[in-house]
Order: C-alpha cells, then sequence, then structure tokens
C-alpha cells in the first residue's frame, strides 16, 4: 500500500510536446525513466470541465449530467447554468478517502467552486470569481495563502490580448504562485492525497500557438515567442521539481494533463450554417455579429420556425426544437430521430471554404456515455476533428471564420493527454475515467 | 414531541483542549463556544451552493474570454 500520494494535474499538457521538448525537462524526464509515461484518453468533449471531475469522479460526462462550462438546467431556451461544485453530485475521491478517514489537499481542480468541505483543504479551481470572495475550504486557509504568495492567482488577468508579454509574464506568475502554495501546503500539512491542478499549459497553448506551430498558418518565423512554448514548459517542469524536491520518498507521483492540444485553423459559425440551411429562422437578421445568447435573450430567435439551434465553444452542440419537450417546439417527437441523423450527416459534410472535406465528426450522446443525465445536447460536434471551433455568433454572414469571436486564439484540444507516474502505476495506456479507481486502489 | 436540541458527543481530549482555549474569553462554556463556531461555519460553507447574478456575470466574462463559450 502506498503512504501517500501526488497528483499533479497540469491542464492541456501535451504528450506530444512533452516528447519533443523532454531533453529540456529533467524532471519530467527522470519521472518517466523511474515509472512511466502513456498517452491519457479524454473524455468526450475533452474539455476542462467536465474533464477534471471525470477523472476524480471516475464518472463520464453523461453519468455526471455535466456537457461543458454550462448545461441546460431544464428545457427553455435560455436555461444554460454554469456547473458549479454543487452539480457534481458524484463522489471524488477526497471524498471517498475522507470517508476512509484519510486526509485530501486540493487545489485548483475546475468543477470545485463554491467549496465544500472536505477532510483537508481544498482551494477552488478557476471557476471562483476572485479571491475576495470565499474560495477555499475553510475559509480560513485563504489569509495563510495570503500569507504564503501574496496575491494568489486564480487565473490569468486580461488573457485576450494581443500583448503577448503580458499574458507569459501573468502565466508564469500564476504558476509560480500556485506551485509556491502548493509546496508550502505539503510541507506543513498532514495528507495523504494531494491534487493540484495549474492552468497556465492550456492559457500559454491557447495564447501563443500560431507564434510556436510552424506549420501555422498564421505562423510568423521571425516571432519573438516563437519558444514561448517551450520556455514555459521549461519553466513548469523547474516548479514540479522543486515540488517533488521536499516530498517523503514514499510517495506515489502522478503527473497528468485532461487533454492535449492540436493547432486550431478557424470556426464554423454553426448558428449561420443552420440559418442557411433551413433550421434555425430569426425574427430579424442582426446587423452586427450578436451572440446566440443575446439572440434568445433579445427574442430574435423564431421559434415556431427552428428546428435547431447551437452552442459556440471549442465543440460545438446542437439542440433540437423538440414539440412537447422544448417550450415552443416543432419537430414532431416521432420525426427527432430522423431530423437529428438528417443534421449530423449535414454537419459531418459540411466542408471548408474551399470545398475540401473538414473532417467533422458528429458524436450522438447516447453511443459515448455509460448513462446520460441531465440534459444532454441532441448532437455533440467536433469541427474539423476538433481543428475548427464552434462560433456560436450570428451576423457576418459567412460560416466559415479565420477570427474567433472571442479573441486571437490558434489551437484547440485534441483528445489525448499526458499520464507519467512514478514509480510506475498503470502499465498500459489509459483513459481519464481509469484515473479514480486507480488511485482509490491505492489506498484500499 | 422532540426536543429542539441534540446533544453531540465529542472527544474528551478535545473538549478538554476547547475549555481551555476559551479560559478568560466570554464564551462561558464549550458547548456555547463550539454552537457558535458551527453556525459560523456553516453560514461561510453552507447549502447555499448557488452563484450570485454578479458571480455568474464574471465567470460567463471570463469564459469568453479564455474561449470556452
Amino acid at each position: 500500500m502506498t503512504s501517500r500520494v501526488l497528483v499533479i494535474g497540469l491542464d492541456c499538457l501535451d504528450p506530444g510536446l512533452v516528447e519533443r521538448f523532454l531533453d529540456d525537462l529533467p524532471t519530467l524526464r527522470g519521472l518517466i525513466e523511474a515509472g512511466e509515461f502513456r498517452r491519457l484518453r479524454s473524455v468526450d468533449p475533452p474539455i476542462t470541465v467536465p474533464a477534471w471531475m471525470c477523472a476524480f469522479t471516475g464518472r463520464d460526462p453523461g453519468e455526471l449530467g455535466i456537457y461543458g462550462f454550462r448545461n441546460r438546467a431544464d428545457r427553455s431556451y435560455d436555461g444554460l447554468r454554469i456547473a458549479t461544485s454543487a452539480a457534481f453530485r458524484a463522489p471524488a475521491l477526497w471524498d471517498e478517502l475522507g470517508g476512509m478517514g484519510l486526509r485530501s489537499i486540493v487545489v485548483g481542480v475546475p468543477g470545485t467552486y463554491p467549496p465544500r468541505p472536505i477532510r483537508g483543504l481544498l482551494v477552488s479551481g478557476f471557476l471562483a470569481p476572485g479571491i475576495d470572495r470565499d474560495y477555499t475550504f475553510p475559509r480560513s486557509l485563504k489569509h495563510r495563502i495570503a500569507e504564503i504568495v501574496g496575491e494568489y492567482i486564480i487565473d490569468v488577468r486580461d488573457f485576450r490580448t494581443e500583448d503577448k508579454d503580458h499574458v507569459i509574464e501573468e502565466v508564469h506568475r500564476m504558476t509560480g504562485r500556485r506551485f509556491a502554495l502548493m509546496g508550502a501546503l505539503l510541507s506543513g500539512e498532514r495528507w495523504d492525497l494531494a491534487v493540484m491542478v495549474e492552468m497556465g499549459p492550456d492559457r500559454i497553448h491557447h495564447a501563443l500557438w500560431a507564434h510556436h506551430d510552424r506549420t501555422h498558418p498564421k505562423h510568423d518565423p521571425d516571432s519573438p515567442y516563437k519558444d514561448a512554448i517551450r520556455d514555459y514548459y521549461r519553466f513548469l517542469d523547474g516548479w514540479v521539481g522543486r515540488l517533488l524536491e521536499a516530498l517523503p520518498v514514499d510517495t506515489q507521483v502522478i503527473v497528468m494533463s485532461d487533454h492535449g492540444i492540436q493547432p486550431m485553423y478557424g470556426g464554423i459559425a454553426v448558428n449561420e450554417w443552420l440559418i442557411r440551411e433551413g433550421y434555425l429562422a430569426l425574427r430579424e437578421y442582426p446587423r452586427e455579429p450578436v451572440r446566440m445568447d443575446d439572440l434568445i435573450a433579445r427574442g430574435l430567435v423564431d421559434w415556431s420556425r427552428t428546428v435547431a439551434w447551437g452552442e459556440g465553444g471549442y465543440y460545438g452542440r446542437i439542440f433540437l426544437n423538440v414539440r412537447g419537450r422544448e417550450p415552443a417546439g416543432v419537430v414532431p417527437p416521432g420525426d427527432y430521430e430522423a431530423v437529428r441523423r438528417e443534421l449530423a450527416a449535414k454537419l459531418a459534410s459540411l466542408p471548408d471554404e474551399r470545398g475540401n472535406p473538414l473532417g467533422t465528426r458528429v458524436l450522438f450522446p447516447e453511443d459515448i456515455y455509460r448513462e446520460v443525465n441531465g440534459i444532454p445536447p441532441d448532437l455533440l460536434v467536433y469541427f474539423g476533428g476538433l481543428r475548427w471551433r464552434s462560433i456560436g455568433t450570428v451576423g457576418r454572414g459567412m460560416i466559415h471564420w479565420h477570427e474567433n469571436d472571442t479573441g486571437p486564439d490558434d489551437a484547440n484540444h485534441a483528445p489525448d493527454g499526458v499520464f507519467i507516474a512514478s514509480p510506475a502505476l498503470a502499465g498500459r495506456d489509459l483513459s481519464l475515467l481509469d484515473i479514480h479507481d486507480l488511485i482509490l486502489g491505492l489506498f484500499r | 414531541m422532540g426536543s429542539d436540541r441534540v446533544t453531540l458527543k465529542i472527544p474528551r481530549p478535545l473538549y478538554e483542549r476547547l475549555k481551555r482555549v476559551i479560559e478568560g474569553t466570554g464564551f462561558r462554556s464549550v458547548n456555547e463556544f463550539v454552537v457558535h463556531v458551527l453556525r459560523d461555519l456553516v453560514a461561510e460553507t453552507g447549502e447555499d451552493t448557488a452563484l450570485t447574478p454578479e458571480e455568474i456575470r464574471i465567470i460567463r466574462e471570463r469564459l469568453r474570454k479564455l474561449g470556452y463559450l
């Protein structure tokens, strides 16, 4: 039996980049040489929320009923609710270990705000609105955090900016403070399980991908930031090393990520496409770009003539307007399956702007989840295999976008994350859903 | 009818420590102190896990800027 387990979660840490940079990452290389390095298959969708909580509960998004950062709370058209800690009803590892009398330190796991009591300490993840809130359990912990690191940085401030120096500095500062905090807690507290999630890799990838990736259409070979991602990986490796220095030797160390990263070439304005194909009707086409949320809130969608609408994000979600299910539904329940399959086929064959195949994947919730709870999207859409994002905004009169509706971003999530364990633990490639049982098993 | 109070059991060494903690404070008994601390804890961490409209606005804006929405 292991006496302690430390999980260092690095959001979006990419297995391909770890391999490529490994010579510059002495800490990770050491762990791999003494242990193992594997690909860790993410969930669908491979997105921070719900992915991390899927790992720590062992339940898939369908079982959790959490399909993204926002979920439909009911069948109304404007019923998207942010997934808070209360939305995750399945016990997480630290809840179960608490029941066994074991103590946990949990820092930065997305899906843990507002903080709920645990046997141990908990610092909420990046959905905590700010450090002026009660973002820790117990509450007094936040005063200790201030003593340890000064101003704790929950997430990068002013992320969407062309000021890359600012983003780089801010990500480094955030990462440094979170690791410094973790180090202080690990050496100052009694613990059996310690889990941290650092968002830095995700932020640096999204902000700087085109500078890093020589094959990206927006790449500038003279960019002063072309090594920013590699530099950040080295910086991160240094912090992982410092954290491990103070650990008792009998600690099982796991370094993992919730998904990887890949280039993103553009966005598909999914609602624009639905309008063009006759599935979505507006009372009035907006004169300037308007987000779908706002169109719905302003009553500009003509639900009596709308078959389906979509949500934006790194992946697309399609909702059908079904009679007797949605408030002003029009699709007869008997036609639901046929309409859904027709839409799926059309979405899957949507080409790029030059008419080339995009390689879009369309998923049906009941095919990919062990259970389907809550209100799932009727279809999940990975435009171009997630090399294109989904854009909910309407009003530019075009379907293919090469700028984002949320600011510069040239990367999207890839389905494989990283699993590094030292000593070796798994002996095979894993899925995120295996993590919970794997760790719990170490304490049994 | 049941009483509006219940009895909680705590380990005696903890009780003895709490007794020392409240010596010379305004708390007249360990019982009173524990009720105060527990009320305070529940008020803070409570069952109310709903976000305020302002928090929803802040979080939604952050998620948009991060590209998640």
